[in-house]
C-alpha cells in the first residue's frame, strides 16, 4: 500500500489524543482511600464488564477516528494483481465485441453469460473514462453493428441494458473484423478490441483472421471463468406423415446431441403437437455424441396441420432444448383407380372390391379420395393431383403413357399394379418394366384339369408374409382373414437378380411372389400377381381383403409429403410459393406479421421471407383474388436455431485471432491500482456513528 | 439532650479527660448508671435433688412448705469486662469527621472509665497488626485505668493498620475469661476479611459471656458520596478502583446495607448485643444509648440472656 498525500499521515498522531485523554483522566481522578473496598469491588465487578467493555471500545472507537481521519486524507492506494484486461483510462479508441449469440443465455452461477458480459462492459467503460471513443459490436451471426466510435457513453450503457440474446449463433470473425474496420477509422494511436465472449470453438472460424499486422490490439474477457459450459440439445427433428398409424399419423425424428458434462441416463424426451405433450420418452446420453429418438403420434382429432415440438428437460441454456416443426397432412389419399377390366355389372367390375374396400360405406371420413378412370382416360390424368395409382389388370400401356407414370413414381408416386386376364407376360415384358419390380412370367392355374372336389385342394394360399410390413403389421401371426383366401391363377414372376431395392412381401403355397416392394427414385411400386378382384381368388370376400388394400395404399402414399424436410434455421431466407395468391402475411411466433402483396407478389412463382429471427412455427395466411382470407397451412413452416451455436467448447487459445500490438491476448494478469480512501471515508462514518451510540449509552 | 460533636471531644486534652467528659455527660440524665454485666441476685427456687450441696437448701422454705428446696443465685462477682478495640487499617477511614479508630478508641475508652468508676476490672485487646500483640490483662484499680487508656491513647496516635480480622482477638479473650463470665464488648467496622466474626461473637455467646459488639461505620460508608472518577484505594491492601461512584452507588448500598443488616441479624440470633454505631453520632449519645439499651434488657428480663440489636444513630435516642 502507498499514499498519494503521506505528509497527512502525521495526523494519525491524534491517536495519542484519545490515549492522552485516557491517561490524564486516570491521573485526575480523585484519590479516596476506602476502607469498604470489597464492597465496592463487589459492585464494580458486576458492572465491571459492561462497562470496561464500553469503555474499551469507545476508547478503540476514538483512536480508530483519529487515525482514520489523516489515513484518508493521505489517499491510501495499493495494486493488485488483476486476472481482467488491461484498461487504461484515457484518450482513445475501444471496440466492445458482446456475444449475444444464444449460447450466452447460459445460466451460470445463477445468472447468464450475456448478463456478466454486459456488466463487464460497463465496468470497462468505467475504466476507459469518458474521453475514449467506444463502440459496441454485437458478435451474433449477422446483427446490426454500429457505422462510428462515439463518445456518448451513456446512450452505449442504455444499448447495453437492452441487449438480450438473439437466437443466432455467434460469429467471432465477423464481429471481430466489424470492430477492426471501426478501430481504422479513428486517429487514436491506443485502439483496442475487448472481446466479451465464452470463446466458443463453434464461434471462430480458423484461417480468417480478422485484421493483418497493423491491426487493434486484442482484450479478452472470458465469460465463461474457466466453467466447461456442458450442453444438450435437440440439434435435428424432421417429421413425416405416417398414413400406417391413419390419416392423421405423424413419425417424428429427433436428433438429441450432448456437448460435454457428465453422462446421463434416462433423460426425457417428449413430443408436443398443437401445445400438448403427446408423447414421452428417454434417452441415454454420453459426451460429444448424438442420439437419434424416434415418435410415432397422430394429429389432434379434426386438425390436418399442427406446431410441434420436440422438448427435452431444460438444461442451463433452455432454448435449444425445443425444436420446432410443423407438418400439414392432406385430409386425403388421393387415389387413381385405373379400370382395365371395366364392366356394366357393378359386382363383375375389375373395382368393385376395391372402391368399396379403399372406401368402406362411401363414407366421408375414410382418409382415401377416389378417382376412377380406364385405360385410354389415364393419358388425360394429371397424376400430380394424386399420392397413389392403381392399375388393375390394365393391359399392357404404351411407352408414351409408362414414362410420365415412372417419372411421377420417381417423384414420389405410390404405384400398385394388379394383375388378371388383360395382363399379359410379353406385353408387359415390352412396355411396362418401368413400372414392375420384377419381370412378369406367364401365369398359372393351380386347379387346371383338377375334378370339381379336388379343386380345393389344389388352390393356392398366402403364407410367409412379412409381418413387420406396414403392410401386414394388422394382421396376427396366422391371420385366418388372409390365410383361408384361395388363389387359383396366379401369374409367376421371372428371375431377377436385382434384390437392393425389391423385397417380396408375401408368397403363395407353391412358394411364388404374391406381393413384390420396390423403390424407384422417391416412390414405390407394389406388385401384386393376382386379380384385385374376384376372377382369380376369393380374398376379395374375405376380412383380409379391406386392411391389406387400406395399408398397401396408405403405405404407397408415405412420400406425398417431403417440403421443407431439413431445417430452416433463424436468420436464413425462407422461399414461400405465392400459389397465384394475391396476398400472403406470415405470422411469426411472437404475433408479428409480414404481408407479401401487389408488386410484391405479383407475377412472383415464390417470395422470400427474411423475417425468420426467432425460432417456431411460422403459419401463413393468404387471400385470393376474390379477397378470401385463410390460413395456409401448406405453406406453414418452423424455424429452428442453428444447431453449431448449441455446441459451447471452448477454442483453443491459438483460435482466437493475434493482438495487433503484439501484446498478450488473453485475459492476462496485470497490476491494476486500487483506490483505497473510499472505502476510509466509509469506515469512517461508521466509526462516527458507533462512537455516537456508544456515547450515548 | 446536647452532646459534644465527636470531633470536638477529640480536641479535648488527653483520653483520661475525653473518657470521663463523656461518661459524666453520657451518665449527666441517668438516674441510675452502671454497666451491668451478669446478675447477684437471687434468681429461683429449684427442688433439692441428690448431689445438690446441703448448704444451699432454703430452709425457711422447708418450714414452709415441708420440702427441700434449693436457692439458685446469679453468679455474683466483680463484674470483669474485655474491650476488644479494632485497630486494622479499615479503621483509619475517616469520611470528613473523626476517624473509625478515634471514634472506636474513644468510645472504649469511656466505657472502661465507667467500668473502673463502678469498680470493675476491665482489660483491653487491640487487633489488626498481627505484628503486635496488645492486651492489657483486666484489673480494677483507678491506675490500671490510665495505663489501659494510655495502651488506647498510642493505639490510636499509630494509626490503623494490617488486616487482622476480630475472630483471631475474640477467640484470644475467650480464652481468658474461660473461667469467669465477662462482659466483651468489640468496636469495629466488621469488614472481616475471613468473615469469622460472627461466628466467634455467637461462640462466646455461647459460653455465656455476655457480648456486645459495636459496629463503628463512617457515613460516607453508609451513602457513598463522591462524584466523579475516582480512584479508591483499599487501606487495609494494595487494591485500587478507579471507578464513576455514580454508576456503582446503588449497587454498593444495596452491598452494604444488606451487610449491616446481616451483622444484626445474626448477632440477635446469637443474643449478641449489637450496636451500629456512626462515627458522626456524639460518642456519648452513642454510649447513653449502649447503656439505656442495656438497662432495658435488664429490667425487661433480659439479663444479658438476649441482646435487643437496636442501632444507635441518633443522639436523641436517650431514656
Amino acid at each position: 500500500m502507498s499514499f498519494l498525500a503521506p505528509l497527512m499521515l502525521v495526523g494519525a498522531l491524534g491517536l495519542l489524543v484519545p490515549l492522552i485523554i485516557h491517561l490524564i483522566g486516570r491521573r485526575r481522578a480523585k484519590v479516596v482511600r476506602f476502607a469498604a473496598l470489597d464492597f465496592l469491588m463487589a459492585s464494580k465487578r458486576k458492572t465491571a464488564r459492561r462497562l470496561q467493555l464500553r469503555e474499551r471500545l469507545l476508547f478503540a472507537v476514538r483512536a480508530l477516528v483519529c487515525v482514520a481521519i489523516p489515513l484518508a486524507l493521505a489517499k491510501p492506494v495499493t495494486s493488485c494483481r488483476a486476472t481482467g484486461p488491461s484498461v487504461e483510462r484515457g484518450p482513445q479508441a475501444a471496440v466492445l465485441v458482446i456475444d449475444d449469440s444464444f449460447g450466452a443465455g447460459y445460466q451460470l452461477d445463477g445468472t447468464t453469460l450475456l448478463a456478466r458480459a454486459v456488466a463487464a462492459a460497463r465496468h470497462l467503460l468505467d475504466q476507459l473514462g469518458p474521453e475514449a471513443e467506444v463502440a459496441v459490436v454485437r458478435a451474433s451471426e449477422a446483427a446490426d453493428n454500429p457505422g462510428e466510435l462515439t463518445r456518448e457513453h451513456l446512450r452505449m450503457r442504455d444499448t447495453l441494458g437492452d441487449l438480450q440474446p438473439t437466437a443466432r449463433p455467434a460469429d467471432l470473425n465477423r464481429a471481430l473484423a466489424r470492430a477492426a474496420q471501426l478501430l481504422a477509422g479513428s486517429s487514436h494511436a491506443r485502439r483496442t478490441v475487448y472481446l466479451l465472449s465464452p470463446l466458443a470453438a463453434t464461434a471462430l472460424r480458423a484461417g480468417e483472421p480478422p485484421w493483418g499486422e497493423g491491426g487493434p490490439r486484442l482484450e479478452v474477457v472470458d465469460l465463461r471463468g474457466g466453467a466447461a459450459l456442458p450442453n444438450r440439445a435437440v440439434v435435428r427433428a424432421t417429421v413425416e406423415a405416417d398414413p400406417s398409424t391413419g390419416s392423421r399419423g405423424i413419425a417424428v425424428t429427433a436428433e438429441i446431441a450432448a456437448y460435454g458434462g457428465e453422462p446421463a441416463d434416462d433423460v426425457a424426451v417428449s413430443l408436443r403437437v398443437a401445445d400438448r405433450v403427446v408423447a414421452t420418452g428417454t434417452v441415454d446420453l454420453r459426451p460429444g455424441q448424438r442420439q437419434v429418438k424416434r415418435f410415432l403420434a397422430t394429429l389432434p382429432p379434426g386438425k390436418r396441420a399442427a406446431a410441434i415440438a420436440v422438448e427435452l428437460e431444460a438444461d442451463a441454456l433452455p432454448v435449444d432444448d425445443r425444436r420446432w416443426l410443423h407438418t400439414a397432412v392432406r385430409d386425403e389419399i388421393r387415389v387413381l383407380l385405373v379400370n382395365g377390366d371395366p364392366r356394366t355389372t357393378r359386382h363383375d367390375d375389375e373395382l368393385f372390391y376395391v372402391e368399396a374396400a379403399l372406401r368402406p360405406g362411401d363414407r366421408a371420413d375414410t382418409g382415401t379420395a377416389i378417382t376412377t378412370i380406364t385405360a385410354d382416360e389415364l393419358a388425360e390424368a394429371e397424376l400430380d393431383q394424386f399420392d397413389v395409382v392403381v392399375l388393375a389388370n390394365v393391359a399392357a400401356l404404351p411407352a408414351e403413357r409408362v414414362e410420365p407414370l415412372d417419372r411421377w413414381v420417381r417423384n414420389g408416386g405410390g404405384l400398385m399394379v394388379t394383375l388378371g386376364n388383360r395382363a399379359t407376360a410379353e406385353g408387359y415384358r415390352d412396355t411396362m418394366r418401368p413400372l414392375l419390380p420384377q419381370e412378369l412370367a406367364d401365369p398359372i392355374d393351380a386347379t387346371w384339369g383338377a375334378a370339381p372336389d379336388e379343386r380345393a385342394g389344389r388352390v393356392l394360399r398366402l403364407t410367409k408374409w412379412e409381418a413387420d410390413h406396414p403392410i401386414f403389421a394388422p394382421f396376427s401371426q396366422d391371420a385366418p382373414g388372409l390365410r383361408d383366401a384361395s388363389f387359383h391363377r396366379v401369374f409367376l414372376l421371372g428371375p431377377t437378380t436385382d434384390t437392393a431395392d425389391r423385397k417380396v412381401l408375401a408368397r403363395y403355397t407353391n412358394g411364388a411372389a404374391a406381393l413384390v416392394e420396390a423403390a424407384r427414385g422417391d416412390g414405390r411400386l407394389l406388385l401384386f400377381t393376382s386379380t384385385i378382384d374376384r376372377d382369380w381368388n376369393d380374398l376379395a370376400i374375405h376380412t383380409g381383403y379391406l386392411p391389406v388394400v387400406q395399408q398397401a395404399v396408405r403405405h404407397l402414399a408415405r412420400k406425398q409429403q417431403r417440403r421443407h424436410a431439413d431445417d430452416l434455421l433463424v436468420g436464413r431466407g425462407v422461399a414461400l410459393p405465392t400459389l397465384d395468391l394475391a396476398r400472403l402475411e406470415v405470422r411469426a411466433p411472437d404475433g408479428k406479421g409480414t404481408v407479401f402483396e401487389g408488386e410484391r407478389i405479383a407475377g412472383r412463382a415464390f417470395v422470400r421471407f427474411l423475417g425468420a429471427d426467432r425460432p417456431g412455427v411460422y403459419r401463413v395466411l393468404a387471400a385470393d383474388d376474390s379477397g378470401a382470407t385463410a390460413e395456409r397451412d401448406e405453406l406453414a413452416f418452423a424455424v429452428n436455431l442453428d444447431p453449431r451455436g448449441s455446441d459451447l467448447t471452448p477454442a483453443p487459445p491459438e483460435a482466437l485471432p493475434a493482438s495487433g500490438t503484439g501484446e498478450g491476448r488473453g485475459e492476462g494478469a496485470n497490476t491494476r491500482r486500487v483506490e483505497l480512501w473510499h472505502a476510509v471515508a466509509a469506515g469512517l462514518l461508521l466509526l462516527l456513528l458507533l462512537e455516537s451510540l456508544l456515547a450515548l449509552r | 439532650m446536647p452532646f459534644l460533636d465527636p470531633v470536638a471531644i477529640a480536641r479535648l486534652g488527653s483520653l483520661p479527660i475525653r473518657a470521663r467528659v463523656i461518661v459524666e455527660g453520657a451518665l449527666s440524665g441517668l438516674h441510675r448508671a452502671r454497666l451491668h454485666g451478669s446478675s447477684v441476685e437471687f434468681a429461683e427456687h429449684k427442688e433439692y435433688s441428690p448431689g445438690d450441696e446441703i448448704r444451699r437448701i432454703d430452709w425457711k422454705a422447708y418450714g414452709k412448705l415441708d420440702r427441700y428446696y434449693v436457692k439458685q443465685y446469679e453468679q455474683e462477682s466483680q463484674l470483669t469486662v474485655y474491650l476488644v478495640l479494632d485497630g486494622s487499617g479499615s479503621m483509619e477511614f475517616a469520611g470528613g469527621g473523626l476517624r473509625k479508630l478515634d471514634y472506636a478508641g474513644t468510645l472504649l475508652a469511656a466505657i472502661a472509665y465507667l467500668v473502673i468508676q463502678q469498680q470493675d476490672k476491665v482489660g483491653l485487646r487491640v487487633f489488626g497488626d498481627r505484628a503486635v500483640d496488645v492486651l492489657v490483662p483486666p484489673r480494677g484499680k483507678t491506675s490500671h485505668l490510665h495505663d489501659l487508656l494510655a495502651v488506647i491513647d498510642q493505639v490510636m496516635a499509630g494509626g490503623g493498620r494490617g488486616d487482622e480480622g476480630p475472630a483471631d482477638a475474640l477467640e484470644r479473650v475467650a480464652e481468658l475469661a474461660r473461667k469467669r463470665r465477662a462482659l466483651i464488648v468489640l468496636a469495629s467496622d466488621l469488614f472481616d476479611p475471613d468473615d469469622r466474626t460472627l461466628t466467634t461473637l455467637r461462640q462466646l455467646r455461647a459460653q455465656r459471656h455476655d457480648v456486645v459488639c459495636l459496629q463503628v461505620l463512617d457515613p460516607h460508608e453508609r451513602t457513598l458520596p463522591y462524584e466523579g472518577l475516582t480512584l479508591f484505594e483499599a487501606l487495609e491492601s494494595d487494591h485500587r478502583l478507579l471507578a464513576n461512584p455514580a454508576a456503582i452507588r446503588k449497587e454498593y448500598l444495596e452491598r452494604m446495607d444488606a451487610f449491616i443488616a446481616r451483622c444484626a441479624s445474626e448477632c440477635a440470633d446469637g443474643g449478641v448485643d449489637y450496636h451500629l454505631v456512626s462515627t458522626e453520632v456524639p460518642i456519648e449519645a452513642a454510649l447513653l444509648d449502649i447503656l439505656t439499651m442495656r438497662a432495658r434488657q435488664r429490667v425487661h428480663g433480659g439479663g444479658g440472656d438476649h441482646a435487643g440489636a437496636v442501632p444507635v444513630d441518633h443522639a436523641e435516642d436517650g431514656p
